[in-house]
């Protein structure tokens, strides 16, 4: 049945004009490396270094970097920087991954629905996704934490409740595109039930313009967690994040800038690499789209 | 040149108690104990204007309305209380023409008769005199149950309020209740024809425009900036000599630091000089800095009704494992100083004999080895089926108390007790969490006084444990009946001299049972610009604005 | 029209009824409360806490709370301050300026950099400045408002000694020249993302109106590269860049947040995370309220001068 949805599927991925294009962008490609050296380098890193991010070490607090072996330096406990980096980078990654999916989860199935049945069922949902949006996200974001026990997956929950509603956007006005398509309506002419139209046949067509969403959600992801961390609403200490490292690095500004200095670098890189990944797919796939 | 005061030093603390006891004496120059002598002779008239800056706002103007210590500063300002404490912690009069006590028959023997004598030179902002009636208004008002006020402890307990004459008021006691004097030090009087024909008390346009008896009256309020005051020449007392008087919020403590150091603001309030910059701000020219006892003592609390802690020597283990000294040398650079009490240092009711914690790992692991707290598989303690793990809660963003909790947490490791670290946001952590004792431990910064009276049945009688259904806020949940008479006793007790043992004894039994464990007491670091005269900084107060009717610039 | 802008009027008030219940049920969940400030007061018994909860109201059942505060709304009253006790709406109109000045001058720097960059990036087609440009735009919008806020700071205030750190004006002084001073660093670091949203915009919007008859038509004519670009690119593109700002509006708002907290600037972002953690629920809820309509507002003034523009979309 899927070959209905299939159009110019080759047969291997990476032969695909999509890969083709996507390789010939150099923003692309360098976010894809930078990406991936800093994921790799978060999930090693902590056993390359000679240090526990909970080690204590009052007498080497804020030792600038390259001091002996802290490379990048300590904080005020005198726990090495650089493994605390790393293993934020594990935290931060992971929320905005985890979030990316659940918001791209429940926009797709919102939008889908939507799209396909329009109606009654369809507007309600889609003025739920105008009165989300209608919200400084900001303002629900840090009212939700202060309000819940903080935890990770919380900070997910949260970051997701105020992100799924740009991809249901783009979804409903795919689905509601295709709707009325050969392939869609064939479909229908041999008593296919809605669902599985739905979800096996319209979605596998709508895949780019979410792929594209879904690698710009995850740079957002990241940046509302930094955002509400540094604020000191999300992820709680001992657990470091890049946001709550920057939470507090203000008040060391003049005496140890680099404990603000680094983590900041490090969101600034990990949210280029999805913006510049977002962006080569969107010209791949050919998906029109604001910047944002 | 103002002389940085030493709470300590200059002074013994058997004179205070004297002095206490006697009641101020100081009619005729209400304000010149302890006050230290200036080269400078204050203006003729008020010049010139002082900007304390805070890193919280002041919003609460009227000052019996529910508020929070930094509205204080402005409430000392524009107001008078009919006492004053003043920084020895010697009660002194201030809108009352002495202190009442059972020598001078201003209280009765048995406690339960008070009566006070008014000043008669008082004139309220708005130029209408000052009167018994005012007083009554004001201790009415407080216990007026469509009113939203602030503390009500103490004054519930007044009855049948009397006026003898504009400059006499008397009132009954339902019961002996001797902290109730400190109380009214910071039970600031208003008037009551500000309220006439006011249908609403807590909208009045009082609340938003007050009008006091103090040295400054209200000038305006920029929500959100600032609070600012003017001179009331006027005045009854000495001063003011500023003309006029702001409070600006700032609200970074870094920013705020920053603004004093760049001349900005000239007097640094709430929260003070943050610790990593006090050595800093002590080599720059143009500024006065000291450090001044607060009442606020920083503690790691235990939630007693806890089966790991119910065992005195497992809370003795503990404390023994926390190295204080290297927390304080290193989190807090050395400012301030270790205490074993919940007393304050500044009180004359403190005890300076109890046993000094010393910190020793090995002898902390032998205490919990020795009482049959082994190690199981997982190098965690457990006892009859109890793990030694509990969590550790305090303010989420605090960035001080979470490496102060990471630190002990990692010395717990070392004795096989694991403290698990779980925080919570400011507005959930002090809600039901704390007050219904739903923490296992907590870091807490508490002031266990209510204003300089040295009770604390609050904080310590098994009938204030809320959680059990008690009205006070004993979170600890710390069972003592030797305790509990002690404070019933104290309550009852109006003479300082006789109050001091039983005070001394009860910090004595606390400090025993460790219902929590005292890291330090906080010392603030004041900061202001060098030509301010006339400061004096008040230990015994929430604010540093206590007394801003005496400064002055230098000419 | 009139029966789009109904339409539309009805689907904002349907909006504002759903963001306000978010809002309530959020604060609601918290499960400390305006009493957790009073927590630690010694001398403040259970009593004392259970006569204020009684006094403020918060002993009903929530849904008597919310119709009790949306019935108020409704006649125009926003309620009281906890803290305070003044009225919501004076609360929020003390702060509004200071954020207002914020986002304003943001903005202003923002589209006139931004159409700047685009329109020199559009008629400079594949130069290295258009090149940097727009990988510069991107960058701009991965860099965290509040870091990028700490590094000027670090440099231009604790490095340079230029700048203030924070503040809206000095206390005596408050001349217009002082409040510029404040001003620069937060509005520069504020309009950064908008800068770049702007840039791209504009760039898309020349390169469109570059390949339209007119234009080439213009240019045939003899018309200099400048007057062109003026009269028919940005003439054209005004009524889309209103368009624009409105969408915005909702992550300027956001951004101004942020940047308020970092520069300690006395606007409606430090009113909210001070009304947050004095649990001042009026306020709060004002504040979600007001800013859900300044959003709908933006929305839809974008969505009328888009009908104005297009009229196909005037349907939808």
């Amino acid at each position: 049945m899927n070959t209905l949805a299939l159009r110019d599927r080759p047969s291997r991925w990476w032969q695909s004009r999509v890969a083709r294009r996507f390789a010939q962008h150099p923003l692309a490609l360098l976010g894809l490396v930078m990406i991936t050296a800093l994921t790799v380098a978060c999930v090693v890193g902590p056993w390359l270094l000679p240090y526990d991010i909970l080690q204590i070490d009052l007498r080497a607090r804020f030792a600038p970097p390259l001091t002996g072996s802290h490379i990048l330096g300590t904080d005020p406990l005198g726990r090495d920087l650089a493994a605390r980096l790393f293993v934020a980078g594990r935290v931060s990654l992971l929320v905005g991954f985890s979030a990316m999916l659940l918001s791209v989860v429940v926009g797709t199935v919102v939008g889908v629905i939507a799209g396909y049945r329009g109606g009654w069922l369809g507007a309600a949902l889609m003025r739920t996704v105008d009165g989300f949006l209608a919200f400084p996200s900001i303002f629900l974001v840090l009212a939700l934490s202060a309000a819940l026990q903080p935890s990770p997956l919380m900070i997910v929950v949260i970051i997701a409740v105020t992100k799924w509603m740009e991809v249901a956007r783009i979804v409903e006005a795919e689905v509601r595109s295709l709707r009325e398509r050969e392939f869609v309506l064939a479909g229908r002419m041999l008593g296919l039930s809605s669902v599985h139209i739905m979800f096996r046949e319209i979605l596998p067509n709508a895949m780019g313009p979410i792929t594209v969403a879904a690698s710009l959600t995850v740079a957002r992801a990241i940046l509302l967690e930094a955002y509400i961390s540094f604020l000191g609403y999300g992820i709680q200490p001992p657990l470091p994040s890049w946001g709550n490292m920057l939470n507090g690095a203000q008040q060391y500004l003049s005496s140890a800038p680099w404990m603000a200095i680094i983590p900041g670098a490090a969101i600034t890189i990990a949210v280029t690499s999805f913006n510049f990944i977002g962006d080569g797919l969107r010209d791949a796939l050919d998906v029109k789209g604001e910047h944002g | 040149m103002t002389k940085p005061i030493d709470t300590k030093a200059g002074w013994s603390r058997r004179d205070a108690m004297r002095l206490a006891a006697i009641g101020g004496l100081g009619l005729a120059a209400p304000n010149l104990l302890g006050r230290p002598a200036f080269g400078q002779t204050p203006p003729q008239k008020p010049a010139g204007r002082v900007v304390v800056g805070m890193s919280q706002e002041p919003t609460v103007l009227n000052p019996l309305m529910v508020k929070i210590e930094v509205d204080d500063g402005v409430h000392f300002s524009l107001f008078d209380a009919l006492f004053r404490v003043d920084p020895k912690g010697v009660i002194q009069p201030n809108l009352a023409r002495e202190v009442p006590s059972q020598q001078n028959g201003g209280i009765s023997q048995d406690g339960l008769q008070w009566r006070v004598k008014l000043r008669d030179n008082v004139r309220w902002h708005d130029g209408k005199p000052f009167t018994a009636e005012d007083v009554k208004f004001t201790l009415e008002l407080i216990v007026n149950p469509k009113f939203r006020s602030w503390r009500t402890l103490g004054h519930a307990l007044v009855r049948d309020i009397t006026i003898v004459s504009p400059t006499e008021i008397q009132w009954r006691m339902e019961q002996p209740f001797a902290p109730y004097l400190s109380f009214l030090t910071e039970t600031f009087i208003v008037p009551k024809h500000a309220f006439d024909g006011e249908a609403d008390v807590n909208n009045a346009a009082f609340n938003r425009a007050p009008i006091g008896t103090g040295a400054f009256k209200f000038g305006k309020r920029v929500a959100g900036d600032h609070v600012e005051l003017v001179a009331n020449p006027d005045y009854f007392g000495e001063g003011p000599y500023l003309e006029r008087l702001i409070f600006k919020y700032i609200p970074d403590s870094t920013v705020l630091y920053t603004q004093l150091k760049s001349g900005d603001i000239d007097m640094i309030g709430q929260q003070y000089i943050p610790a990593n910059y006090f050595e800093e701000a002590k080599k720059l020219p143009s500024l006065a800095v000291e450090k001044v006892l607060r009442s606020n003592i920083e503690s790691i609390y235990f939630n007693l009704d806890r089966p790991q802690f119910k065992e005195l020597v497992v809370r003795q283990a503990i404390y023994t494992a926390i190295d204080r000294k290297s927390i304080i040398d290193a989190l807090y650079y050395g400012m301030p100083a270790p205490t074993e009490t919940f007393m304050p240092k500044q009180s004359a009711y403190y005890n300076p004999n109890l046993p000094v914690q010393e910190f020793d790992l090995k002898k902390a692991a032998k205490m919990l080895e020795d009482a049959g707290w082994k190690k199981g598989p997982d190098g965690i303690r457990a006892k009859d089926g109890v793990k030694l793990s509990f969590a550790n809660s305090t303010t989420a963003g605090d960035q001080l108390r979470e490496q102060l909790q990471q630190f002990v947490k990692q010395s717990l490791a070392e004795i096989g007790v694991e403290m698990k670290i779980s925080n919570l946001p400011a507005a959930v952590i002090w809600g039901d969490f704390w007050q219904q004792s739903q923490f296992d431990t907590a870091i807490v910064g508490i002031t266990f006084l209510i204003g300089a009276d040295p009770d604390v049945t609050n904080r310590f009688s098994s009938k204030a444990i809320p959680a059990k259904g008690g009205r006070g806020s004993n979170n600890a949940q710390y069972v003592n009946p030797e305790v509990d008479a002690l404070l019933e006793q104290g309550t009852r007790t109006f003479d300082p001299e006789a109050r001091r043992p039983i005070y001394n004894k009860i910090q004595e039994l606390v400090r025993r049972d460790l219902p929590f464990m005292p890291i330090y007491q906080t010392e603030a670091g004041y900061g202001r610009k060098k030509k301010i005269q006339g400061f004096q900084a008040n230990p015994n107060t929430r604010t540093e604005s206590w007394d801003a009717a005496h400064w002055y610039w230098m000419s | 029209m009139r029966g789009f802008l109904l339409h539309r009027l009805f689907q904002s008030a349907v909006l504002l009824v759903i963001v306000s219940l978010i809002g309530f049920a959020t604060l609601s969940l918290m499960p400390g409360g305006p009493m957790a400030q009073y927590g630690l007061d010694p001398g403040m018994t259970q009593d004392d806490l259970a006569r204020l909860k009684q006094q403020l109201g918060l002993d009903r059942p929530l849904w008597v709370q919310y119709f009790d505060w949306a019935w108020r709304l409704l006649q125009g009253d926003w309620g009281k301050s906890f803290r305070d006790g003044s009225a919501v709406l004076s609360v929020i109109g003390r702060h509004i300026f200071a954020t207002l000045l914020l986002m304003g001058t943001s903005t202003v720097i923002a589209i006139a950099l931004g159409s700047w960059i685009g329109i020199r990036g559009a008629t400079h087609r594949h130069s290295v400045f258009d090149y940097l440009a727009t990988i510069g735009a991107m960058i701009a919008l991965s860099i965290p408002t509040f870091w990028f806020g700490l590094i000027g700071i670090y440099f231009f205030t604790l490095k340079l000694g230029w700048l203030p750190a924070g503040n809206m004006y000095t206390i005596g002084d408050g001349s217009v020249l002082d409040y510029a001073h404040h001003l620069i660093m937060p509005s520069v670091v504020l309009s950064l993302v908008h800068v770049a949203i702007w840039s791209r915009y504009m760039r898309t919007a020349t390169l469109d109106a570059i390949s339209q008859d007119f234009v080439k038509t213009a240019r045939a004519k003899g018309a200099s590269e400048r007057r062109v670009l003026m009269k028919h690119v940005v003439g054209n593109a005004l009524l889309p860049m209103i368009a624009l700002a409105g969408v915005q509006l909702p992550s300027i708002l956001t951004g101004a947040l942020v940047t308020e907290t970092v520069f300690t600037w006395p606007g409606m972002g430090r009113l909210f995370l001070d009304s947050l953690s004095y649990s001042d629920y009026p306020v709060v809820m004002g504040l979600l309220i007001f800013s859900a309509i300044i959003v709908i507002l933006g929305n839809l003034i974008a969505d009328i001068v888009i009908a104005f523009v297009d009229p196909r979309i005037r349907l939808a």
